[in-house]
């Protein structure tokens, strides 16, 4: 827990030597919500019904879905991004020659990102309630709960993309297509209930349909965990199953590395 | 024999490395990479694979508080050898061990004792001040709290950076920068340092500063083990109780500079005569006695130097100086000089390149 908290320390203390990229970081994210706000009542009239049964109110709706998407791309991009640069700079390399393994070292480099975007979110979101979003604060934790579900089921595809970057130092069109289809098909702006019934199957197979369905259902209808069960069911599957898949990869992708000696070479 | 025996025996060394001065055990270390081909060669036979040879069966071993080079052009497979003492290269065949420990099944182990200093000053955080560069690798190390802080200023003050310990990494000088990385290497006070090429990005002031410390600081002081892979042989020189020459992934040969000298090409010793192009001297050339290989100019008294190869050590060197005095060579001076490393490590790599074209 402390090389973690040590490795999210050093991460801060950068990402703060920054400075006005990390005030402009949280100020453009005011920005962003207002013509979301606007765009929102606009489409209200005609988004109504579509999401009757995940809160009835279209703003709440897509900024639910926006927030999740942003830990969506996170969990996919973010530990390729460190192996590239890690790989790059030397600082993979000197990492493993301490005593400590490779995935507490990968663990502690991204988790400040999700720290930062977590604090983004709570931006977000109480921009969002104070422009008149219905938040049912006091579902938060299950609502987080979720969402940490979510980004276990995403982050294995930012494991399958750093053992890419491990074998062929590219990720290829992995990441892109699954935030891509993610994007499209997994409910971040409409419900996934009225895209056309021939990509109902492909929607079924993404963990996003599952996750931000019950995420609204709780976030903004105030719902019981209970009633999303399935939904978080089928989410839990999906993370053990491709957490399972992508640690056995990319621990072949790191021994496979180890034996090229292509740990240090970009 | 049995695979039992053969772990039976390989514990059994390692056991009595730990017990004797033996910290590095490097034996018969083979690492061969895949070579990159191009398309035209991948279509015509997809499934074929070519590898390049970087260590062919290497073995040395290096003792408690050594300081040990690794003499090598570049592509010798110094680096290659750096990284599989460090666990970051998984060897095809042959052992590695440091104090008993093998580098592939306790690696762990083995890097809480020895520790590479990667000379690329980009492995450190230069957005981040030293001290918060060593506090972040001491965590790393499973150093904490006030233990981790005391150290954290112990290094900085070591490596004469306290002054500076609070500044962005990104305003330090090379020199700082490799001071840092040292310390940083030092963290978890290893009894082994690697260090790969270290003063390659210093000016010629501030590796002689370096090396200085070094010698004083880490070896005399820290009482390290210290393997340094360099293609200065001034370097090597100065600092190596011992040097390995290593060729095309082969050790040439290992030993003391002086040894090398003798076992290779013998003594240089400079002759002062006024008879240079004396019989007696060309026929202890013929017959191979000397190898005279070079000649200096004559000076205003008519005496000159001749630079002579003896093979076969002070002994041969006494007689033939007494076959030159009977016979007749005036001689005013004759003394021992010292084959420069840098010529001995041409001449080892030249003569073993012979033996194989020979082959």
């Amino acid at each position: 827990m402390h090389k973690w908290l040590a490795m999210v320390r050093a991460s801060w203390l950068v990402g703060t030597s920054y400075r006005m990229a990390m005030v402009t970081s949280l100020g453009s994210l005011v920005v962003t919500v207002i013509p979301v706000y606007f765009i929102a009542r606009a489409l209200q009239p005609m988004m109504a019904k579509a999401i009757e049964s995940q809160g009835g109110e279209y703003f709440g709706f897509v900024l639910i879905g926006i927030i999740t998407f942003m830990f969506l791309g996170l969990a996919v991009n973010s530990l390729p991004g460190v192996i590239r640069g890690s790989v790059s700079s030397g600082t993979l390399e000197a990492y493993l020659t301490t005593p400590t393994r490779l995935p507490t070292v990968l663990a502690g480099a991204v988790s400040y990102d999700f720290l930062w975007s977590f604090a983004r979110a709570l931006v977000l979101i109480t921009t969002g309630a104070v422009l008149g979003a219905h938040i049912a604060w006091g579902k938060s934790l299950a609502a987080a709960g979720i969402l940490g579900l979510i980004v276990l089921a995403y982050l294995p595809f930012g494991i399958f993309g750093a053992a890419l970057m491990l074998w062929f130092r590219t990720t290829g069109p992995l990441p892109k297509a699954v935030i891509g289809l993610s994007g499209f098909l997994g409910g971040v702006y409409y419900p996934t209930h009225v895209i056309p019934s021939w990509l109902h199957s492909v929607s079924a197979a993404l963990p996003l349909t599952y996750g931000l369905r019950a995420l609204r259902r709780v976030l903004l209808e105030g719902a019981p965990l209970a009633s999303v069960a399935t939904d978080v069911g089928i989410l839990s599957g999906f993370a053990v199953v491709l957490c399972a898949l992508s640690t056995l990869t990319f621990a072949l992708a790191l021994r496979d590395a180890k034996r090229t000696g292509s740990l240090a070479q970009y | 024999m049995s695979a039992t025996a053969i772990s039976t025996g390989a514990a059994e060394k390692n056991r009595s490395d730990r017990e004797r001065d033996v910290v590095v055990r490097v034996d018969a270390l083979v690492k061969r990479f895949a070579v990159r081909r191009g398309w035209k060669a991948m279509l015509r036979h997809p499934r074929a694979k070519e590898y390049a040879t970087a260590l062919g069966g290497v073995s040395f071993e290096v003792a408690r508080g050594e300081f040990f080079g690794l003499l090598g052009e570049n592509g010798a497979g110094k680096t290659t050898l750096f990284k599989v003492l460090a666990s970051l290269v998984t060897p095809d065949a042959g052992s590695v061990t440091v104090h008993g420990f093998d580098v592939v099944r306790d690696s762990e182990r083995v890097r809480r004792l020895l520790a590479p200093v990667i000379a690329d000053e980009r492995s450190l955080n230069w957005r981040l001040s030293a001290r918060e560069n060593l506090r972040l690798f001491a965590a790393l190390h499973d150093l904490r709290g006030a233990a981790r802080d005391q150290r954290v200023s112990e290094l900085l003050e070591l490596t004469g950076i306290a002054d500076t310990g609070d500044k962005m990494v990104g305003q330090f000088s090379s020199g700082m920068k490799q001071r840092l990385l040292i310390a940083r290497a030092l963290l978890s006070r290893p009894s082994v340092l690697l260090l790969d090429e270290p003063t390659r990005s210093l000016d010629p002031l501030g590796a002689r500063r370096f090396r200085e410390f070094l010698r004083e600081e880490i070896v005399a002081r820290q009482g390290c083990t210290v393997l340094i892979a360099t293609h200065k042989a001034e370097e090597a020189l100065e600092l190596c109780n011992r040097v390995a020459i290593l060729d095309k992934g082969v050790v040439r040969a290992a030993g003391t500079p002086e040894e090398l000298s003798r076992r290779i090409v013998g003594e240089r010793y400079r002759l002062w005569t006024l008879d240079p192009s004396h019989l007696a001297l060309a026929s202890l050339e013929t017959r191979g006695v000397i190898h005279v290989i070079g000649r200096g100019e004559r000076d205003e008294d008519g005496w000159t130097p001749l630079e002579l190869e003896i093979p076969g050590g002070p002994r041969v060197a006494s007689e033939v100086l007494a076959h030159m005095a009977s016979a007749g060579v005036t001689v005013s001076s004759f003394e021992r000089g010292r084959l420069p490393l840098a010529e001995l490590i041409e001449r080892i790599v030249e003569s073993r390149g012979k033996e194989g074209a020979r082959a």
